[in-house]
């Protein structure tokens, strides 16, 4: 940038962070200065090109009272106690343990209230048949479930491969064009060859 | 409205230790997408933050609350990238990363051109990024991703607002300059002091 005199306040414009003043400040410069006035454009169309890097979404964690998939805890909690005793920390050992211990009660409770529903189902009839209705009804719920989870990835897939299909058909269309081209091309040269060669030989 | 995190810091102190849990499921996925744009990489961005958090419980106890404690995590992610930059010596992200990484997702239904388009800019972008000084990308990426105010990033840095808002000029200039070369000329000319 060719002038530097509201380098900074430009800067905040452009985050939405200037003051009032400064914003008018730097209205009232770029109205009469060409190069702040093409910078301050040019530094907006590069944020919003900024934009266009976005991270896939990945499974957020659940954090020390849920499942512990995504954190695998159990191994940084021994990565944890091992950084701690080799850095000499005061390592809160004991709250630690209380923690894992915390989250264990928890699972535990989980596993006790799932056994808890497992016996909700009517044993007590003795009836095999009204057990195994039960377990069907399941059954029939969880591919339920699944019929619905795997249409949706198949209707994605479908628009995916459609996307790039219709980027082939461009492709493959762009490269006829450019085969026709270059035919024609090459039938013109042999025309205009031939003719050499016609008014060669018409010339011995 | 739930608790500030002063005060999930302060009830972790007392002995809440789910009070953790909750600044963990608030903050993850932040730290994570900084760590992963500053190093360029997932898996990275996954083991860091998860060393974030680790190094964070161990010294929260220690936390004089004298910044915020999202700075403070910042700060501690910032550091460990750092120290994975100096292992690395300076060897960037391979464009293979960048390329499964840095996927632009257009609004509406885009055309197939649309999507190649959009990839192609998305990994220019992250090209660009990770070609940058580290102290430029750090403020580019803590400015423009995170949406970090100057103050929040000069208090992260420890640097003054003049030098975080030079450091950003100065990235955003590389930044022209690098999408330029790789075709993307959307933006104006760039000033020959900054070619």
């Amino acid at each position: 940038m060719e002038c530097t005199v509201l380098r900074d306040e430009m800067i905040e414009v452009l985050y939405g962070e200037a003051s009032p003043r400064a914003a008018q400040a730097v209205e009232e410069h770029a109205a009469v200065c060409a190069s702040c006035r093409e910078e301050l454009r040019a530094l907006r169309y590069l944020r919003e090109d900024l934009g266009a890097w976005r991270l896939r979404e990945s499974v957020a964690p659940r954090g020390l009272g849920s499942a512990p998939r995504p954190w695998r805890w159990p191994a940084a909690a021994a990565l944890f106690l091992a950084a701690g005793a080799t850095a000499g920390f005061a390592l809160s050992e004991a709250r630690l343990t209380r923690l894992l211990e915390a989250r264990d009660a928890r699972q535990r409770q989980e596993i006790a209230a799932l056994r808890a529903e497992v016996r909700s189902i009517p044993l007590s009839l003795q009836d095999d048949s009204a057990v195994l209705a039960q377990v069907d009804a399941r059954i029939r719920q969880s591919e339920a479930r699944h019929a619905v989870f795997l249409k949706e990835r198949l209707t994605d897939l479908a628009d995916q491969t459609d996307a790039q299909r219709r980027y082939d058909l461009a492709r493959v269309s762009a490269g006829l064009s450019y085969l026709d081209g270059r035919t024609g091309q090459t039938v013109a040269r042999t025309a205009e060859l031939m003719g050499y060669v016609l008014q060669a030989s018409q010339k011995r | 409205m739930g608790p500030t995190d002063e005060e999930l810091v302060e009830a972790f102190r007392r002995g809440d230790l789910a009070a953790f849990d909750v600044l963990v499921r608030r903050w993850d996925r932040k730290v994570r997408g900084a760590i992963h744009r500053i190093l360029g990489s997932e898996d990275d961005a996954r083991e860091l933050c998860q060393e974030t958090f680790l190094k964070a419980y161990r010294a929260l106890g220690s936390f004089k609350g004298e910044a915020r404690f999202s700075s403070w995590l910042y700060q501690i992610a910032l550091n460990l990238c750092r120290d994975r930059m100096r292992r690395r010596k300076g060897r960037m992200v391979s464009l293979d990363e960048l390329e499964e990484d840095g996927k632009a997702i257009p609004t509406g239904r885009p055309s197939a051109l649309d999507l190649v388009e959009a990839r192609d800019l998305a990994r220019a972008v992250a090209t660009a990024i990770a070609a940058l000084p580290e102290e430029q990308r750090e403020v580019i990426v803590l400015k423009e991703y995170q949406e970090l105010t100057f103050v929040e990033i000069a208090d992260i840095l420890g640097v003054p607002l003049s030098t975080v808002k030079t450091r950003l000029y100065r990235g955003l200039g590389q930044l022209r300059v690098q999408l330029e070369r790789q075709g993307i000329h959307r933006a104006a000319p760039v000033p020959a002091a900054l070619s």
